[in-house]
Order: C-alpha cells, then sequence, then structure tokens
C-alpha cells in the first residue's frame, strides 16, 4: 500500500488536470508517523543543544533586564519626551505582526481549502504562540508599573472605584491581543491533541506515556470523535479567520486614532494586516527551511510549500509596497502642511536611513519572488525572509519614532536614541522566541500528523482513480 | 482467527465481560466498504477508529450530524450580548466617562470589545462543547486494553461492534468482519483496572489546594483589618517621589535650600557671551571702581527713569560709553531677522514703520486711557545714531525705558541685535534721498513714486465723492 512519488519530483510544476503531489518518495502512513515521531524521539542533536543555550542565555538577558527596569524604572529606556513609545511598542507591533501567519496559514488557507497548509501549520501556530507571547511582554512592561498592569482588565476594583474606558484604541488592543492570544491557543492545542496521543502510544517510557496521555485527554480515534472534531475544527478557523484580521486592525488603530501627523490615516488597518501577514509569512520561512533539513522532513515539507509562500509574500510585499507609495499620494492630495511634512521627513528627515531600510527590504527584496529560481532555491529563500524580517522591524521603527519625534510642536522635537536595555531586550524577546521554539521542536509534533495523513489518503485515492482510467482505457 | 481464539479463552477463564469486537484494516476504501456492510446489516452501536479524519465515514456508518454548531451559537450571543452590557454598564451607568463629547452609549465605540468577546465565548463553546459532547477527557477507555490499538493512532484503522447491540452476535459479527477483509478480529474486554485516583494524588492535590489559598487569605485579611503599622511600601521611590519641589527644604545641602543658587564662577550653557554683546556698553565708567556696581547702578537707574518719566539729572546713562557700531555683521539675512523679530515684540505698539502708532496705541487711544504713554516714534532725531548710539538703543530694548518694558527675557541677544539693525533701516527709509539710490534703479524708483502717488490721489478723491454721496443721502434731522 504504497504510492511511488520520486523524491526529486519538481511539484512546482503544474499539471492540467492534476493535483501535485504534496507527499513526496515512497511514502506510507506509518513513514509519516516515523518521520515527524523521529524528531522529538531521538537524542538531542549538538545543533539543537548549541542553539537551545545560546537562545536560553539570551532569554536570561531578557529576564534581568526586566528585572532592572522594574527595580529602576522605565528611564532605563531610550524613551523620552516627545518619543514616549519608543522600541517597546516597535518591538510590540513587530511580535504581533509575526504572530499572524499561523493562524492565517490554520484559519484563512484551511477555509480556502489548500491543502499544502497540513505539513506548515502546526509549527506555523507554535510560532504565532510564541511571537503572541513576545508582543505581550512589551506593552506589560511598557505600562511603567507593571504589578498594576491588572488595572486593564474591567474588575471591580476597590481601590479605585472606576471601570477602564472602552473607547480607548488602547485597551481595545488589550482585549483583541488576549483574545488572539487564547483563541490561537485553543487552535493549536486541538490541532495537536491526535498527534499527541500517537506520542502516547509510541511512548517506551512510563513518564513519557503518562504526560502524553494526558495532554491527549485520552483520544482514541473515534470516528465520532473526528467528526465533532472535525466540525469544531472548521468553526474554530471561521472564527479565527476574522480574528486574525481584527487583531492588526485593532493594533493599526492605536496609531489611527490618534491625531499624530503621519499616524491619523485611514489606509492604516488593511496595511498593517498586509504587512503583519507579509512579515509573519517571512518568519515562517526563516525557521522552516533551515529545520525542514536538519529535523530530515524533505519529504513533508517540499519545494512546492515554499514556492507557494514565497509567492503569497510576494504578493503582500507588492501590497505593502503600494500602501506606502498611497501615503505619500494621499498626503499630498489631502493638502493638509504637517501631513504633507511628516512623509517628506519620513522619507528625507533625520531618520532617512531608517526608511529607506525599510523601503528597500520590504518593496525591493520581495520583487526577487518573480522568478521561480528565487522561489525555490532554499539559501535564497532564507537571505530574502530575513530581510523582509528586518525591513518590517524597521517599519514599525519608522512609524513609531519618525512621527513622534517631530510633530506640530517644533521646540519639542527630538531624536530618538537606544540605550543598551533597549537592545538587550529586543534581542532577549529572540531568545525567548526561540528557546519556546526549540523545545516545541523537541518535545511537541512539529508536523500535523494526521491531517498529513489524510492528504495523502487523498493522493492514493486520486492515484487509483487514474489507474482505473487507464485500465478502462486500455480494454 | 487463532488470536480470537485465545482472547476467548482468556475471557471464559477471567470471566471478564466482553466488551465488543474488532477487526482491523488497512486502507481507508476497505474501511468504508466494511462501514457500509455493517450498517446494512443492521449494527447500529457501531464506532470506527482511524489515524485521520476519514471523509463519508459518518454517513457509511450512520453517525447523526452533531449539534455544536448551536453550543457555538449560543457562546457568540452570550458573548456579543455580555460585552454591550458590560460596556454600557461601565462606561455610560455606572461610570459615566466623558470622552471627547461623544454620547455616553457610543456603540461605534463599543464594537472593538464585543466582537473579541463574541469571538472569544463562541470559540469557548466550539472547543469545550467539541471535548463534552466526546466524553473527553477519559483516561480509562476498554479499546486501550488491547496492545494492538496503539497503531491506531499511527497507521491501522479499527471498525468495532459493540456488544450492547441489540443484534450483537459475536460469532456473525466475527463472520462479517472476515467477509468485509478485516484482519485480527479481536473481542474486546471491559476495562477492569481500578478506575480510583490514586490516594497520593488526591492528598498532593488537596495540600496544594490549601497552600494557594494562603496568600489569598493574607491579603484578604489585611484588606479588612486596621493596622497601627506603616503601610508596606514595595517600590517606596515610586510611591513618593524623592524630587523636591522649588520652595521644599532638603537636608542634602548645608544651606537646607532645594533650589539651588548659580554656583559662583559659572555660566550657564549657552550663556558665554561677551560683555559688551549682552549689555550694548562698550566700556565701564571710569566713574565706578568695580564694573558689577557700575552695572547695578545703571540697572537702579532705568528702574528710576521709568517710574519718573526720565530723570533730569546726568544719569548714568549719559555717562556710559556706549557701542558704536552693531557688534554683529549687518547684511540682509540679519535685517530679515531684524524685521521679523520687530514684526514680533515691537510692532504692536511702535507700528510696522516705527512711527510709534501701533495696533495697541490705536486702541488705547480709542479707549482714551488717561495714564497712557504714547510709544515713541522711532524717527526722532535725538533717536538717531549720531545721537543714540547702537549700544544704548540695544540697552534699551534690553532693560526698557518709561512704560516699555524690558525684553531680555523674550528676545535673546543676537536677535535684539537684529532689531537694532532693522531699526536703523526704518529710519533711514523715512529719510532717505534719491543720491543714495544708484543711478540705474532711479528711473523704476521715479516711476513707481508717481504711480504710488496717482493712486493715492485718485484713492482719496474717491473717498471724498463717498463721503459726499453718503452725506446726500443720510435723511437730514428734522
Amino acid at each position: 500500500m504504497s504510492l511511488a512519488i520520486p523524491n526529486g519530483l519538481d511539484n512546482t510544476v503544474e499539471k492540467p488536470g492534476q493535483r501535485a503531489p504534496l507527499v513526496l518518495g515512497d511514502t506510507t502512513y506509518h513513514d509519516i508517523t516515523e518521520t515527524v515521531c523521529q524528531v522529538a524521539e531521538r537524542p538531542p542533536s549538538k545543533s539543537w543543544v548549541a542553539g537551545f543555550l545560546v537562545a536560553f542565555a539570551l532569554l536570561q538577558m531578557l529576564g534581568l533586564t526586566i528585572a532592572y527596569l522594574l527595580y529602576t524604572g522605565v528611564g532605563v529606556w531610550g524613551n523620552r519626551s516627545p518619543i514616549f513609545w519608543g522600541w517597546p511598542i516597535v518591538n510590540f507591533v513587530f511580535w504581533v505582526g509575526i504572530g499572524h501567519a499561523g493562524t492565517l496559514i490554520s484559519a484563512i488557507l484551511f477555509l480556502f481549502r489548500q491543502e499544502w497548509r497540513t505539513s506548515i501549520n502546526r509549527a506555523a501556530e507554535a510560532m504565532t504562540i510564541f511571537a503572541v507571547a513576545c508582543a505581550g511582554t512589551f506593552p506589560g512592561i511598557h505600562v511603567g508599573r507593571a504589578w498594576l498592569a491588572f488595572w486593564l482588565a474591567p474588575y471591580p476594583s476597590l481601590n479605585l472605584w472606576m471601570w477602564p474606558q472602552f473607547r480607548s484604541p488602547l485597551l481595545w488592543d488589550v482585549f483583541a491581543v488576549s483574545t488572539y492570544g487564547t483563541v490561537s491557543l485553543l487552535f493549536w492545542y486541538m490541532g495537536m491533541v491526535p498527534d499527541l496521543a500517537t506520542f502516547r502510544d509510541r511512548s517506551t517510557n512510563k513518564w513519557r506515556r503518562m504526560a502524553y496521555g494526558l495532554l491527549s485527554l485520552g483520544w482514541s480515534g473515534s470516528s465520532r470523535h473526528w467528526m465533532r472534531y472535525e466540525k469544531a475544527y472548521a468553526l474554530l478557523a471561521a472564527f479565527a479567520a476574522p480574528l486574525v484580521l481584527s487583531v492588526h486592525t485593532i493594533v493599526s488603530f492605536d496609531f489611527a486614532v490618534s491625531q499624530v501627523p503621519g499616524w491619523h490615516t485611514t489606509i492604516f488597518p488593511p496595511y498593517f494586516v498586509a504587512g503583519a501577514i507579509f512579515s509573519g509569512f517571512a518568519m515562517v520561512l526563516t525557521l522552516m527551511v533551515p529545520a525542514r533539513s536538519m529535523l530530515g522532513l524533505e519529504k513533508l515539507i517540499t519545494i512546492r510549500h515554499m514556492d507557494n509562500m514565497c509567492k503569497i509574500i510576494l504578493a503582500t510585499g507588492s501590497i505593502v509596497g503600494l500602501a506606502y507609495g498611497t501615503e505619500f499620494f494621499i498626503a499630498w492630495y489631502g493638502q493638509v502642511g504637517e501631513e504633507q511634512f511628516a512623509f517628506t521627513n519620513r522619507a528625507f528627515g533625520p531618520y532617512w536611513w531608517a526608511y529607506w531600510t525599510m523601503v528597500t527590504c520590504n518593496v525591493i527584496s520581495p520583487q526577487l519572488f518573480w522568478f521561480k529560481k528565487f522561489r525555490t532555491t532554499p539559501w535564497i529563500i532564507v537571505v530574502i525572509t530575513i530581510f523582509v524580517n528586518i525591513g518590517m522591524w524597521f517599519e514599525r521603527f519608522v512609524i513609531v519614532c519618525t512621527s513622534l519625534s517631530r510633530d506640530y510642536l517644533p521646540s519639542a522635537w527630538a531624536y530618538f536614541s537606544p540605550t543598551w536595555v533597549d537592545w538587550a531586550m529586543l534581542i532577549g524577546s529572540f531568545g525567548l522566541f526561540f528557546t519556546l521554539f526549540l523545545l516545541f521542536c523537541r518535545l511537541m509534533p512539529v508536523i500535523n500528523m494526521s491531517e498529513t495523513k489524510s492528504t495523502l489518503a487523498k493522493q492514493y485515492h486520486m492515484a487509483h482513480l487514474d489507474d482505473d482510467h487507464a485500465a478502462a482505457t486500455e480494454h | 482467527m487463532s488470536a480470537s481464539e485465545t482472547a476467548t479463552e482468556t475471557v471464559s477463564e477471567s470471566e471478564k465481560k466482553i466488551h465488543g469486537v474488532t477487526a482491523e484494516f488497512t486502507s481507508v476504501d476497505t474501511l468504508l466498504a466494511a462501514c457500509r456492510r455493517v450498517r446494512d446489516a443492521g449494527y447500529t452501536k457501531t464506532d470506527a477508529f482511524a489515524p485521520f479524519a476519514v471523509h463519508g465515514i459518518d454517513k457509511a456508518l450512520g453517525i447523526k450530524p452533531t449539534v455544536l454548531p448551536w453550543i457555538a451559537l449560543i457562546g457568540g450571543v452570550t458573548g456579543v450580548t455580555v460585552a454591550l452590557c458590560m460596556q454600557i454598564w461601565m462606561n455610560a451607568i455606572d461610570y459615566p466617562y466623558i470622552i471627547s463629547g461623544k454620547p455616553f452609549i457610543s456603540l461605534p465605540a463599543f464594537i472593538p470589545v464585543a466582537f473579541e468577546l463574541t469571538i472569544l465565548l463562541a470559540s469557548f463553546g466550539a472547543f469545550f462543547g467539541m471535548w463534552a459532547l466526546n466524553g473527553l477527557p477519559r483516561f480509562s477507555n476498554p479499546m486501550f486494553t488491547n496492545p494492538r490499538f496503539d497503531r491506531v493512532t499511527d497507521d491501522t484503522f479499527f471498525l468495532f461492534v459493540d456488544s450492547k447491540d441489540e443484534r450483537f452476535d459475536q460469532a456473525g459479527v466475527e463472520r462479517l468482519f472476515a467477509d468485509c477483509g478485516g484482519e485480527h478480529i479481536d473481542t474486546v474486554v471491559e476495562d477492569d483496572s481500578p478506575t480510583k485516583v490514586p490516594s497520593f494524588l488526591i492528598v498532593a492535590w488537596l495540600v496544594s489546594v490549601a497552600l494557594s489559598i494562603i496568600p489569598l487569605l493574607i491579603v484578604a485579611k489585611m484588606r479588612v483589618t486596621n493596622s497601627s503599622s506603616p503601610r508596606f511600601h514595595i517600590f517606596f521611590d515610586m510611591d513618593f517621589s524623592p524630587a523636591r519641589d522649588a520652595q521644599q527644604t532638603t537636608s542634602i545641602f548645608a544651606d537646607n535650600r532645594a533650589a539651588r543658587p548659580d554656583i559662583p564662577g559659572t555660566v550657564a550653557r549657552g550663556q558665554v557671551q561677551d560683555l559688551s554683546f549682552t549689555t550694548g556698553i562698550e566700556k565701564l565708567s571710569s566713574n565706578a571702581p568695580k564694573p558689577s556696581e557700575h552695572l547695578v547702578a545703571f540697572m537702579q537707574e532705568s528702574d528710576d527713569s521709568k517710574t519718573t518719566g526720565g530723570a533730569a539729572q546726568k544719569s548714568v546713562m549719559d555717562t556710559t560709553v556706549w557701542l558704536d557700531k552693531n557688534p554683529r555683521k549687518v547684511d540682509a539675512s540679519l535685517l530679515e531677522r531684524g524685521q521679523q523679530q520687530f514684526g514680533i515684540y515691537c510692532s504692536v505698539c511702535h507700528g510696522m514703520n516705527g512711527g510709534g502708532n501701533g495696533l495697541v496705541n490705536q486702541r488705547a487711544q480709542k479707549l482714551s486711557q488717561s495714564t497712557w504713554i504714547q510709544p515713541s516714534s522711532l524717527h526722532q532725531e535725538t533717536l538717531y545714531s549720531d545721537k543714540y548710539p547702537d549700544g544704548k538703543l540695544f540697552s534699551t530694548i534690553t532693560n526698557g525705558i518709561r512704560k516699555m518694558p524690558g525684553y531680555a527675557g523674550q528676545i535673546k541677544a543676537k536677535d535684539r541685535w537684529a532689531i537694532v539693525a532693522y531699526v536703523r533701516a526704518l529710519q533711514q527709509s523715512q529719510n532717505a534721498s534719491i543720491d543714495l539710490v544708484p543711478q540705474a534703479k532711479r528711473a523704476s524708483l521715479e516711476k513707481e513714486k508717481a504711480g504710488v502717488e496717482k493712486r493715492l490721489k485718485e484713492e482719496a478723491e474717491e473717498a471724498q465723492k463717498k463721503a459726499g454721496e453718503s452725506k446726500k443721502d443720510s435723511p437730514k434731522p428734522a
């Protein structure tokens, strides 16, 4: 019971009337189980240990700088009048943006029946949750008195005798990001339960069996369970699709609802959402391309998967480029002096270097994906997507810092300079992200085995139809 | 069939209750075909187990659709209701906030939170509803007693008929499975392993709950009891800022003053300037033994002159040796700066042309203010540079004269010099002869002059005519 699809087959070629195979090689259901489980079951490789140690050290740096911040006060950052948002908010928007790809791949591509998502959605969802964890850290400590951050919640307070202000975009943000984090976590965990049951059934060690047994909630693969499970999955996908679009929309309201020149624009919601998908897919590729070869997953995460994701990066990157142009057009067309100044200042003011770094990385570099050679060569993909990540960080820096540094009152203008704490926290947040991601690779199923098996089942089914067809014509 | 025979023997030996019969299949198609046959044979308490969701199996087995979407709908409706009620009650009823003049119940601003809570509770409905309907978590399952069943999460499909089925007959089911191509046909026995939670887990759980309540109890007790000891401040300097206000005392310095005076011999950053540049005095009078004393006399003098309206006796103003020439380079850009600064600070009283009839003066004349002293015209001969040197003019702007206050606080020294330069230009403008104009430009100037004179004349005639007409039109008082 197997289907011979050569390993070296170029599945990026479209053949009329046929679906390109998404699982390569002479692969069976059991092979999928073996390929995915060996990642967690074999002893950790040296490169994993080295990577984990580096990431864990950076995480400690983040923890120590946060402790220093809480003990000393927010003055340790470079945030000064008039740039009170500074890097913490730049980092927040950057990480929230990264966190959009996972749910997008899981929910929106699911609703569009894009089956190639099955082998990448698990890792992308994990990445989402870890990115949201990084994102949530920054506003939490940016409130100044982090130990009072619970004041954001609408609870009957005996100290304040008042409620949160529900007309503020910053409060909407609290609800949006926390809902997004919660629903993404449910979605990720629910998708993982059948695969955790596989881990449970394969485990030879008593404690391992107990831990995965508890996590998999006694999953037995009953078809009644599967039916409700599929329904719940479709419902969650339907709920998560508008949710993922709403989150970055609301993040953009933090800016767009204010009166600051360069922020007060109606284009922000779609522009932010496109940018978020753009950066999220770039991060997925930056991680998945090395991971697929290091973890031996080439048969399941094929060149076609990367080709498809590069096309999405090209599309969203072009939307982002169009948005940059539109901002300038509207600044000119709107004939508001402050707005015009804000945009001239962005491109040619003291932050020109940041602006043109952003344009080079976000608008020019993804255009290389028009060429198939660039979409199908792994190392080129990694280089371009790293550029996109850098560009998207700079986009948030440009939006936050250039607009705040020069608004209506020239006597209050200033230039933002980060401190070592800003740098340590930015780098440390990558430590948090990679620590979680590397632990995930070791402890959890990195690929959605059950969905990949159902994709393989369809592939078998199609192949049998073809055989029958061929047999019929021979007679 | 040997496996099933042994299983049956084991059952009869230990008298375990049979839960049902299973068969294994290796492909989706054979499983689906078998499901249809089992359904058609009339079995209802059946189930199939698969490593992934097999499409079409609910129809093949006759499984009814789930009510899960309704649970999600209830969650969503609850979410939107709770969110709207919460926001309206909190922000419009219990604690009405006035925000930018918006209505207290401003629905558009409540949409984002309502949307998020709708999604959140609908997702909870779908997620928890699914587990509840599936009866999970359930860790004890008779199916798990069969070690071969571990492969159900790998690559094997199981079909199962429950012994509680009305038509259940072990031999019949086994035959049917064999006909369908099922392998490893097996009986499943009830799981008789203890279902009780181990007592050490219960004890550990109780202990951890008890321990976690302690901090909460301490907080609760502290909230409701009075204490004579002072409140505990985690971050003392955030509750009480150590920074002092201007008039407060401090124990840090010997003089106990929080506001620190300038340190002797220092100049504030950006204030290092030549003394004559900031005072307009070329060199201090020989009568005064010390420059500082001279300056003090000078300052008192200018204060007196303000109150007495100009002292008659020879004052320090006359004995001072003033700078003759503007220390800044006089060029077009300096004059432009001077014009701008003059326009901002001087013109309101002295008028744009320096004639002494600015808007403030016009208004004061209109109100007939008796205390008003008319601003000087800058075009008096006594104010020309030969009688009133640049330094003296600078000093007047700096320290004021009569009713005019000093502008040192508002205008920077270098801008005061720009104003001095501009005032000189203004004075020239009122007194210039055509000889000063270069030969080449005289003709055009003459032409312009003639044009202006003609226009003024016409305007005057027009005004006269209008005045005459309006007199004619207006009804004569009887």
